[in-house]
């Protein structure tokens, strides 16, 4: 098990007030919030920033990390020394941020599992708690539709009435047409009711694989595609591919960069359907041997071309 | 030819085939019928219906109201300022979106 060194999470002294560590924890949270972040680490930063906050915040728990003493370093393989706890009893009730927020190994070793009240608060339903989850699914499943076995890591109540999670396999259904963001209700496969009370519903949060070629935008799909300069100033007909196969694509004459063509009805399925939009490129050729040189010499000199007549300077 | 089928389950998708009650929408997301109440008042939810008994939500709005719930908890925002939040991450996407059209991501 490693040291986590809590202040350095949070960049405050040791000494720092209560204050200094509620605003330096309000500041790092609102910077990596997942759901405000682009950072790619979002999640994991903001896990830890919860961690460390909820030991920090907490005068009891406080005093208790820093009897372990300040010689500590992050990342350092560390066992609690024997009865370091004695005297300390750790409410297990704090509100922990995040969905079901699963703390590190370290922290739980210190001051045990949260999260066992997030399931209890809700007795007073008998329906059982509707569960959610993210599946990652291809773009061609939205527009074929697809059945595809996921497995999902659910957390459970055990005889004793402590959490754990436990990996189940589900066989789905992807609706043809479904776009990226929306949730899939899955009735009955949530959490189990009390006594008498029905299950409650499984929601899945659809988000597609990154694709090399195109990406999605709501229901419209966009695709780069590449020309070569001739094919973009004369005109061209291109095999061009998109979700559901190769299609011919007529590329009309004086075709400039960053021009779109719009196929139609060609996006995401639906009613409306999503459109398909090619977003033109244009690659130059590179200039590695004679020939080539000899030829861009001779387009230059065909042209009286100058690409910066619209710079003022 | 004989195969042993295997069943799949069918889902609804929510934010085209689904509206959600008040009491819906609260077990959906884990959230207390005063909150979502706070946020239809903000403006961060709009129900048709007149009354919360008779308030029918969108599909949409169960990913309203989890971010709202999730940026009020974790970053401990008051509603007005959940309202704002959610106000400025539709523009970041719209913005964002337009972006992503002309290929300058």
């Amino acid at each position: 098990m490693k040291f986590k060194d809590y202040y350095q999470t949070l960049g405050v002294e040791r000494n720092a007030t209560q204050d200094d560590i509620k605003h330096a924890y309000r500041k790092l949270a609102r910077k990596y919030h997942p759901d405000v972040s682009k950072d790619p680490d979002a999640e994991a930063r903001f896990k830890e920033l919860g961690e460390a906050y909820a030991v920090l915040k907490d005068p009891e728990k406080r005093v208790a990390y820093d009897q372990m003493g300040s010689e500590w370093k992050a990342g350092q393989d560390f066992q609690p020394p024997p009865g370091w706890d004695a005297g300390f009893e750790f409410s297990r009730y704090d509100a922990a941020p995040g969905d079901a927020a699963e703390f590190s190994d370290f922290f739980e070793t210190l001051f045990g599992r949260q999260g066992q009240h997030a399931q209890a608060h809700r007795t007073m339903h008998a329906q059982g708690q509707d569960h959610h989850a993210r599946v990652m699914i291809d773009l061609h499943d939205a527009y074929r539709g697809a059945q595809r076995s996921i497995s999902l890591r659910m957390p459970a109540l055990d005889a004793q009435g402590r959490v754990t999670t436990h990996e189940r396999t589900l066989d789905v259904s992807i609706p043809k047409g479904v776009r990226a963001g929306q949730h899939l209700r899955l009735a009955g496969q949530g959490g189990p009711g009390r006594g008498e009370g029905p299950a409650g519903d499984l929601y899945l949060e659809i988000a597609f694989n990154p694709h090399p070629d195109f990406r999605a935008e709501g229901r419209d799909v966009y695709l780069d595609l590449p020309l070569a300069p001739w094919e973009a100033a004369l005109g061209a007909t291109i095999s061009t591919p998109t979700p559901e196969g190769p299609v011919q694509l007529t590329i009309p004459p004086g075709s400039v960069a960053g021009r779109q063509l719009r196929l139609k009805g060609r996006g995401i399925p639906g009613s409306p359907p999503g459109d398909l939009y090619v977003v033109l490129k244009i690659a130059l050729p590179p200039a590695d041997s004679e020939s080539a040189r000899e030829a861009y010499r001779t387009l230059a000199k065909a042209f009286d071309f100058n690409p910066r007549t619209h710079l003022k300077g | 030819m004989n195969q042993t089928q295997m069943t799949f389950i069918q889902g609804a998708v929510v934010e085209e085939e689904v509206r959600l009650t008040l009491l819906e929408l609260c077990q959906a997301c884990s959230a207390e019928a005063g909150h979502v109440e706070t946020w239809v008042f903000e403006g961060v939810l709009s129900p048709s219906g007149d009354s919360p008994q008779n308030w029918s939500f969108s599909g949409d709005s169960l990913r309203r109201a989890r971010l709202a719930l999730r940026l009020s908890r974790d970053l401990e925002i008051n509603p007005p300022g959940v309202a704002l939040a959610l106000d400025l991450l539709d523009q970041i996407a719209a913005l964002q979106a337009r972006l992503q059209r002309t290929g300058n991501e």
